[in-house]
């Protein structure tokens, strides 16, 4: 039983009795005990004279056209955003376009020219180189006889 | 010296009576999970739970901006990029933690980034002052003569510096709790913090407060 500013609990307790949310239980011991202790009883009228001098301070006027302006930032935002993925799309275009001249051009390339000689101009060859023997052993059969 | 009962704290918290606490807990869970109903509709592609969304939570939203950096046109700036990020996360949004809980730990960030930044040199702004395309403000009603409107901006001008001259995050964390009535845990929450540390944070704004302004009467 003794006096909230010897119990710690002061603060917490003025203020909360300022603000008028102390239990009424509470609240009572507390006046009984203002009753005979002026050091408390000043200070919750202290913290009273706090209360009432922010209650004084009325809320500010706002601006008729407040919401208006929150759409219109959420508004801006939106087209922020499909400019931005419009712009981060940007670079792809020159990019996708000369994938797509490479891709044609190796698509519409000439044939190469193959590495191998085709099997019917080795046969001409054997033919000839045939055709050579022979002529050069008649020729030496001739010059032997 | 009359005595009291042990005080149970964990049941001293914030700022609404005790009895509004108690019949307002049906009321919060539901709005919980109303408000995460509607993120996930908003991720599913539904625009008119996000504009439910933004009915709700503009006010209390660009309120808890303007007396973090005290400057209402970079408030609505803020809370414009708070609610573009909400929408840009919808996507992504898991209802894993309260929905204003999330909501106000992007805007606390972003206020102590800009209170770091030095973006939030003061400007003076005046009653006739316009949006940028002519859009009138929408004004509180504010009755008051010409002698009570000095008194009342001179009153005004006390508590906006005893305010800033807060460091950041005591200030994030009084504006939370006085103004948005905000429990410690969930402070604590939007702060990336301890439930004592929150506690820490609040006790040494309030007593510097009560050092600054428990002269007005």
């Amino acid at each position: 039983m003794e006096c909230p500013r010897n119990s710690g609990q002061e603060p917490e307790l003025f203020v909360a009795y300022a603000a008028e949310s102390l239990p009424p239980a509470t609240s009572t011991a507390l006046e009984r005990h203002m009753a005979v202790c002026a050091e408390c009883r000043r200070t919750a009228e202290d913290q009273r004279r706090v209360w009432s001098a922010l209650d004084s301070w009325e809320p500010e006027f706002i601006s008729g056209d407040f919401d208006r302006k929150v759409y219109a930032r959420i508004a801006a935002e939106g087209q922020r955003s499909v400019r931005h993925a419009n712009w981060a799309l940007r670079p792809a275009l020159p990019i996708a376009a000369v994938c797509a001249v490479v891709l044609a051009g190796y698509l519409l390339r000439e044939p190469a020219v193959p590495q191998n000689p085709s099997p019917r101009v080795d046969m001409e060859q054997v033919e000839r180189a045939l055709d050579d023997i022979d002529m050069l052993n008649k020729m030496g059969v001739a010059s032997q006889d | 010296m009359v005595g009291m009962e042990p005080l149970d704290m964990a049941a001293v918290s914030a700022q609404p009576s005790w009895n509004e606490r108690v019949n307002s807990n049906v009321t919060a869970s539901a709005c919980l999970e109303r408000d995460a109903e509607l993120m996930l509709r908003v991720r599913d592609g539904d625009q008119t739970s996000f504009s439910l969304l933004l009915g709700k939570h503009r006010v209390p939203l660009i309120h808890f901006l303007f007396r973090m950096v005290q400057n209402q046109s970079i408030a609505e700036d803020l809370a414009q990029e708070v609610f573009l990020r909400v929408y840009r996360s919808r996507e992504n949004y898991q209802p894993t933690a309260k929905f204003t809980t999330w909501l106000f730990r992007i805007a606390t960030h972003l206020a102590l980034n800009c209170i770091r930044d030095g973006k939030h040199e003061k400007l003076q702004d005046s009653l006739d002052q316009h949006s940028e395309d002519g859009t009138p403000r929408q004004l509180p009603d504010r009755a008051r003569t010409v002698e009570q409107e000095l008194l009342y901006q001179a009153r005004l001008d006390e508590v906006r510096q005893a305010i800033q001259a807060l460091p950041a995050k005591q200030r994030a964390a009084v504006l939370m709790h006085k103004y948005e009535e905000m429990e410690y845990t969930q402070i604590a929450n939007v702060l990336s913090c301890s439930d004592s540390a929150v506690k820490s944070l609040l006790f040494r704004a309030y007593e510097t407060l009560r050092g600054r302004l428990a002269h007005m009467a």
